[in-house]
């Protein structure tokens, strides 16, 4: 027993395993090719899809843009803009103490007229804050206080969109100086001024940490990249999905004081470019562009983004976008090849089967997006559903195939095994018994005929027998001299065969015989199993062999099989003289079950002028006919 | 006998997928019946299709053929078709040519209320012993001794036996006997055929008396006191 189930489970892994190979090969072959970072672009497609795709989310009115747009420069006919205008603008900006400015314009160098006032407003203004650029081409900032001072390097993706924020990095020309980005200052003062202050992380202490919040540091392996250049201090851009994601003044509005105070005070303001002719433009497609043209943001807007996306972690929960280590990675797509595996390997019909990967697969792109949107989890996508669908698909193939291959070689085994049987029984018994008598010289011409004949029509029956058992399977019934009866041929046929073929055998009574009377005649049989047809074939069989084990001095055979109206009648009446028939043989208690089971009579009468031996029962009335 | 048949134009129906098979029976045919008209099938379908149109005298069938052009040959096939030809065309005449003729037991109480001449032949019979079943078969006999178990005692219907019993121990005249019987004067000529079938008997050229022989037989074989 144990065996058997120890046996069973092998037997399992090993048609497991037919499809389990090819399916790890898949697997491998699906890791290697994300490790060549082919799936790059398809994953960033992914992620950029799922993060348009987000619920429309509120304006951050944490953060003001002033952008000075293409009508500022018409009315100030002046560009790049004068020291002046930016100095005034400050100036006016200050009157509504906002909690930090940010001059997202570079000004390595004066810009007369108004160089030395806008030199005083910076010495003044400590919650202003002016850019620089640290990698090659550097551009130097103008002279502040060091703290006063970010950076506005950004690092690009290799399909040219922007997806990242460079929160800090050492400074090329001298490892010691780390230096802020312009978005790490604004977020660092905003947040100060809450009593949340920079620090280094407690999980990962090389990253940064608000309070309890610490930043998702970007590595070269990150969700879907692969060998990126991680330098610095890098966080995904978790960019505010809305039409219009932040408040907006042109320098015009604010000359004009055409605004809502409340846009000011308290608030973070960035001063940017927001016109073309600047060349301040970054290529996303992450969120619907808002101004420029499709799939462009200005650096001013993404500077906004950067720093709302900390601030509102921060302060109200907002999740920013982290990865799983790479190990999890991997664990997550070897589960879901592994998924596709099983669902090759389960024994469903083909298209079932496709269903199941296609339900498999909306799923697991399902959780995918669910997981970004809700918890800011960024997990591969491509290779997981690649791996899905192929191990599916092409195991359901690989299976399938298996599995005919396997019935058809179980078919043929048995048919093999089958027809040895059937020869060695049969045929050549006979031949072995005609070469013995041979050999002894005992054996006449006419009698060598016969047998050669007899010969003949047992290695027939073989191929008939074989051919019906492909036809019918269970629908046949094997009787005592060997035939295979087929059981879906009309009943009075089937029990003619039964009778024909057992009137052949050789039992002693049979000898006596003279006179045969069968009547065989079509009976209703819409309400007949092919299991009762059975019973009644072996019914019938029985009652003839028992004519020829017992019957004796039997002239005279009546077997009748007919229909009287509704009364169906299976009966074999002899003349023989017969005493040994117990009547609690195996035989009579099945002819008791069936007749039970049709609703009908079995008799069986003895007598010393012979025998009966008879079932009777009625044919359903059927509601219809 | 025969010379009276073949005052009429028979019409014969070949059925067999064996190009020589068909070819030599025809000829055999052709020279038995010159004035018959033959014509030939190869499938069950092909034979479904002539048959109305040319309504045949005799059907001259293998058992082992396909059931259209391109299947394999099979012996289900051929029993299949005799038994709805005997259904539909209960007094057409048949011979049935096969190298298996135990497959026909199946169908056997068909075959034994079928009206019509029955005869079988088995491919290995000589011409000579081929053409007289088909002979006999136009005659409306029935030939199936080869169908017959080899093992002890007579196989016969119930009204066959009294059939005999009628004949030679009332002795009734075929009238009367259909009278008594309730059928038609036909169902008792098939009787006759059939009780003879059973007792061996078959016109020879010796021309004995059928009758006489038939009862000769039915004496020995205990059917009548």
């Amino acid at each position: 027993m144990k065996r058997a189930v120890w046996q069973k489970i092998l037997d399992t892994y090993a048609r497991w395993q037919i499809g389990a190979l090819p399916g790890f090969t898949f697997l491998g072959l699906i890791i290697f090719v994300r490790l060549t970072g082919f799936f790059q672009y398809h994953e960033w497609l992914v992620f950029d899809s799922f993060l348009r795709w987000r619920p429309t989310e509120e304006v951050d009115d944490r953060i003001t843009i002033i952008g000075i747009n293409e009508a500022d420069i018409q009315s100030l006919k002046a560009y790049p803009i004068p020291d002046r205008e930016l100095a005034l603008l400050i100036d006016t900006l200050q009157e509504y103490q906002p909690r930090a400015i940010g001059l997202d314009i570079v000004r390595d160098h004066p810009v007369e007229p108004g160089h030395q006032e806008l030199t005083a407003v910076f010495e003044k203004s400590k919650n202003l804050f002016v850019v620089e650029k640290v990698l090659p081409e550097t551009i130097a900032p103008p002279i502040i206080s060091t703290v006063q001072i970010g950076f506005i390097d950004a690092v690009f993706d290799n399909d040219g969109r922007l997806r990242r924020s460079l929160l800090g990095m050492p400074n090329p020309q001298d490892r010691q100086d780390y230096k802020h980005s312009l978005t790490l200052r604004l977020a660092t003062a905003y947040l100060a001024s809450e009593g949340i202050s920079l620090e280094n992380g407690i999980r990962d202490v090389k990253t940064m940490r608000f309070g309890a919040v610490e930043l998702p540091q970007i590595h070269p392996y990150s969700g879907g990249y692969v060998r990126t250049d991680a330098g610095g201090l890098q966080i995904l851009l978790n960019y505010r999905n809305s039409q219009n994601p932040f408040h907006s003044l042109s320098l015009n509005d604010v000359k004009s004081r055409n605004f809502d105070p409340a846009w000011l005070r308290d608030r973070i303001i960035i001063i940017g470019m927001t016109t073309p002719s600047a060349k301040d433009v970054f290529n996303i497609t992450a969120i619907a562009s808002s101004h420029s043209a499709p799939g462009e943001i200005y650096g001013v807007e993404v500077q906004a983004h950067a720093v709302s996306q900390i601030i509102s972690t921060v302060l109200d929960g907002r999740s920013l976008i982290w990865t799983w280590a790479d190990g999890w990675e991997y664990l997550w797509i070897m589960g879901w090849g592994i998924v596709g595996i099983i669902l090759g390997w389960l024994p469903l019909a083909p298209h079932k089967n496709f269903i199941g990967v296609g339900i498999a697969s909306i799923c697991l792109v399902g959780a995918s997006y669910v997981l970004l949107i809700w918890w800011g989890l960024w997990i591969p996508v491509v290779p997981t559903v690649l791996v899905l669908v192929l191990n599916g698909v092409g195991l359901t193939a690989f299976y399938q195939y298996d599995r005919a291959m396997r019935s058809r070689l179980n078919e043929r085994q048995s048919t093999i095994n089958h027809t040895y049987t059937t020869i060695h029984n049969g045929p050549l018994q006979t031949l072995k018994l005609l070469i013995k008598q041979s050999r002894d010289r005992e054996i006449h011409q006419d009698e060598l005929i016969s047998k050669l004949t007899q010969i003949d029509s047992e290695l027939r029956e073989v191929y008939e027998s074989l051919e019906r058992e492909v036809q019918t399977q269970e629908h046949s019934l094997r009787i005592g001299s060997g035939q295979e009866i087929n059981l879906n041929a009309p009943l009075h046929e089937t029990l003619y065969q039964v009778y024909s073929q057992t009137l052949e055998r050789d039992f002693p009574c049979y000898r006596t015989l003279q006179l045969k009377i069968p009547n065989f005649e079509p009976i209703d049989e819409r309400h007949l199993s092919i299991e009762q047809k059975r019973s009644l074939c072996q019914f019938l069989e029985e009652a003839l062999c028992n004519v020829g084990k017992h019957a004796k001095g039997v002239t005279r055979l009546r077997t009748d099989c007919l229909q009287k109206e509704d009364q169906c009648i299976v009966r074999v009446k002899d003349n023989g003289s017969n005493s040994s028939v117990s009547s609690e043989g195996r035989g009579t208690k099945q002819a008791m079950q069936l007749a039970r089971q049709l609703r009908g009579k079995f008799h069986r009468q003895s007598s010393p002028e012979g025998t009966i031996c008879e079932l009777t029962w009625r044919t359903k009335k059927s509601w219809f006919s | 006998m025969s010379n009276n048949l073949l005052q009429q134009k028979q019409k014969i129906l070949v059925i067999d997928d064996h190009e020589t098979v068909l070819n030599g029976t025809i000829y055999a045919l052709k020279q038995h019946y010159p004035e018959a008209e033959i014509r030939t099938a190869q499938t069950a379908q092909q034979l479904l299709e002539q048959l109305p149109s040319f309504k045949p005298d005799l059907v001259v069938m293998d058992l082992s053929i396909p059931e259209k052009v391109g299947e394999h040959d099979k012996s289900d096939v051929g029993i299949q078709l005799l038994k709805t030809l005997m259904q539909q065309y209960p007094t057409l005449n048949f011979t049935v040519q096969s190298s298996y003729m135990k497959a026909l037991v199946r169908i056997k109480p068909a075959i034994d209320a079928h009206q019509g001449g029955f005869t079988v032949a088995d491919k290995s019979l000589s011409t000579k012993e081929m053409l007289k079943r088909v002979d006999w078969a136009l005659q409306g006999l029935t030939y199936t001794k080869d169908l017959k178990a080899i093992h002890s005692g007579l196989e016969i219907k119930q009204d066959w036996l009294t059939l005999l019993q009628l004949a030679f121990e009332e002795e009734l005249q075929d009238k009367e006997i259909a009278k008594r019987m309730l059928v038609s004067d036909r169902t008792v000529r098939h009787y006759w055929t059939k009780v003879q079938d059973v007792l061996d008997v078959y016109p020879d050229e010796g021309k004995k008396n059928i009758r006489i022989q038939t009862e000769k037989r039915a004496r020995e074989a205990g059917l009548i006191d």
